[in-house]
């Protein structure tokens, strides 16, 4: 357990804020680590999706001693010391060859990870097409029902959305689409097992259309793998629920009782509690007091003055 | 006049935007992401890899067609001459990096603005100084504020002592202004934890000042046991020990000892480690070992 660091200066204390809990995030900082035993598809595999992930990345280049199914304590210490809340681990060994983990961790602890085996590999060196700018937010595109019913894929889904997604934005420069990301679930096997996921990536060209959608056209840009689900570990209920629970500054306000007519006028509505008018509190006229009802003799000059000048 | 030929032409020379699907795509543009559960041919997919590829090449053209379609109707806005689509809300529920933050509990001031509405005023950081004719920061480094760091005179006021060291004035009032404001952060700060425990900050700060009390009692050389009691001290509490009468009814002084030998040969020894067994065992195995070497 780390201790919490105590800021010595300005600049210090601005950086352990911006770590803080915050309301609105920063965007997800993704860590890529290589185990005790790498082969050169899992290394390719790797520094490909460092590149895409680039600038919100970090590599780490040296081996460790890392199995996360077995122990989590390594992934824990790796993700606070660099705030980083994706992790990607690649390792290789004849039991599981090229073995790719994905996971994302909630508050330092791992929340869930999904094991891949990397088939087959094709680097972006080896696609000869011009590769799109560092940080731009890719288009996702998920192919095949698979990922709406398999248990697994849903998981692995839920984790390539977070996984590519950028920096959060509210808008995005229709010059700026520049690519695309595709993974379509192969078919399943003969015993029901997962099939081959496979994931393409590619550069987007829009050409005139003659109308105000440009037509698009793909090209291949790499990394392209076919992956086969191995394990999964699914995040525990209440993990998931505390994960996905929004500040409540976040959720949007009804605006009610204000409405809008076909004329563009807005209206609203006052709603106006229950009202005494017995116990309504007016201007005070003698002639209306209760006890001078008692006696009508009595001379009511002030009041007849009074009922005059009205 | 036959325009339909000129319009066919002017069709046919750009390609198609329009993707046939059977089941309409879902999309969650505020991801920019599609979910598209059409059939896949599957036996495009099992072919060989050249035709495989193709074949996701085509599926994931359309599907970016579609996708590219939805976001140039999204309304827009144009900003230094490159056009803005405003992506709606993220529909797909995806988990956060950390918990929300904890909501703050308010500050003395903050009560008392709410209290009376006072506003929060937003200043400029930057303000003009007429004098330099330049803009310079309201407070911080060259700040106007500062301005009397060093002044090379001080007017001495009115009611002052003349041999008072003015300098020296200034510089302390600084000081305590620093100071007090330590002061009353850390007030906040006390209250604020005392209200999160459920307790009044007063209470808190006089169990605070007792436990104090009763430490720095016994801190005496004969542990507190000589001095003087002021009047109206409350009694300190201490522990209390407890100890077996030395002859001891025979089947009881049989039982604890059974239970003394139980945890020190097996019973507790993985969970309170009186004796390490595996290490015991592995210093007795190395004994062994190098006696049997030294033979």
């Amino acid at each position: 357990m780390l201790l919490k660091p105590k800021a010595k200066n300005a600049r210090a204390k601005r950086f352990l804020v911006n770590r803080d809990p915050k309301i609105v995030e920063n965007g997800k900082t993704a860590l890529f680590v290589r185990g005790s035993t790498t082969s050169q598809v899992i290394l390719d595999t790797l520094k490909d999706l460092y590149s895409l992930r680039k600038p919100d990345a970090i590599n780490f280049t040296k081996k460790n001693e890392i199995h996360p199914f077995d122990s989590e304590t390594s992934i824990e210490f790796f993700a606070r010391k660099n705030d980083s809340s994706l992790f990607a681990v690649g390792m290789h060994s004849k039991k599981r060859p090229h073995n790719l983990v994905l996971g994302r961790t909630f508050n330092y602890n791992i929340l869930d990870m999904i094991e891949l085996g990397v088939e087959r590999c094709t680097t972006m060196q080896q696609f000869k097409a011009q590769t799109c700018a560092i940080g731009m937010k890719p288009l996702m595109i998920f192919n095949g029902e698979a990922f709406n019913q398999n248990e697994d894929l849903v998981r692995l889904k839920s984790i390539l959305l977070d996984f590519f997604r950028g920096e959060a934005a509210d808008k995005v420069s229709l010059k700026g689409l520049e690519y695309v990301i595709t993974v379509t679930a192969g078919p399943a096997g003969a015993n029901g097992e997962t099939g081959l996921v496979f994931f393409r990536t590619y550069t987007t060209t829009l050409k005139k259309s003659g109308t105000r959608q440009p037509r698009v056209e793909l090209e291949e840009m790499g990394p392209s793998l076919d992956l086969r689900v191995r394990r999964v570990r699914q995040p525990t209920e209440d993990m998931w629920k505390q994960a996905i629970k929004m500040p409540r500054e976040l959720k949007v306000v009804k605006t009610k009782n204000i409405s809008r007519d076909g004329l563009g006028d807005k209206y609203g509505r006052i709603h106006v509690g229950k009202q005494e008018i017995n116990k309504i509190q007016t201007r005070k006229v003698k002639a209306l007091k209760k006890h001078l009802d008692d006696k009508p003799s009595k001379k009511q000059k002030t009041s007849n003055d009074m009922a005059d000048s009205d | 006049m036959d325009v339909t030929g000129i319009l066919d032409e002017h069709k046919n020379r750009f390609k198609s935007i329009q993707v046939e699907r059977l089941v309409p795509v879902e999309f969650d543009l505020g991801l920019m992401a599609c979910f598209d559960v059409n059939m896949i041919d599957e036996a495009q997919l099992r072919a060989s890899q050249k035709a495989r590829d193709t074949y996701l090449q085509e599926l994931s053209r359309e599907g970016a067609q579609l996708m590219i379609n939805e976001l140039f109707s999204l309304p827009t806005t144009v900003d230094e001459d490159s056009v803005y689509a405003t992506l709606p809300a993220i529909r797909t529920v995806l988990p956060r990096e950390k918990p929300a933050p904890k909501e703050k509990p308010m500050t003395r001031w903050e009560k008392f603005a709410k209290i009376k509405n006072i506003q929060n005023k937003k200043k400029s950081r930057m303000v003009y100084d007429e004098e330099k004719a330049e803009w310079r920061p309201r407070f911080g480094f060259k700040g106007v504020n500062n301005d009397d760091q060093k002044p090379w005179l001080i007017e001495v006021p009115g009611n002052a002592d003349p041999y008072d060291d003015q300098y020296k004035a200034r510089r302390e009032e600084k000081k305590e202004r620093i100071d007090k404001n330590a002061r009353r952060a850390q007030r906040n700060f006390e209250e604020n934890l005392a209200v999160e425990k459920g307790m009044k900050p007063r209470d808190m700060r006089k169990r605070e000042l007792q436990s104090a009390l009763v430490l720095s009692k016994g801190s005496t050389a004969s542990m507190g046991k000589f001095d003087d009691k002021l009047a109206g001290e409350p009694k300190v509490k201490g522990l209390k020990r407890k100890f077996d009468p030395l002859v001891k009814n025979s089947d009881k002084e049989k039982s604890n000892n059974m239970e003394i030998l139980n945890r020190v040969s097996k019973g507790e020894a993985k969970t309170t480690s009186v004796v390490n067994v595996r290490k015991a065992q592995r210093a007795i195995n190395n004994a062994k070992r190098s006696k049997k070497q030294e033979k």
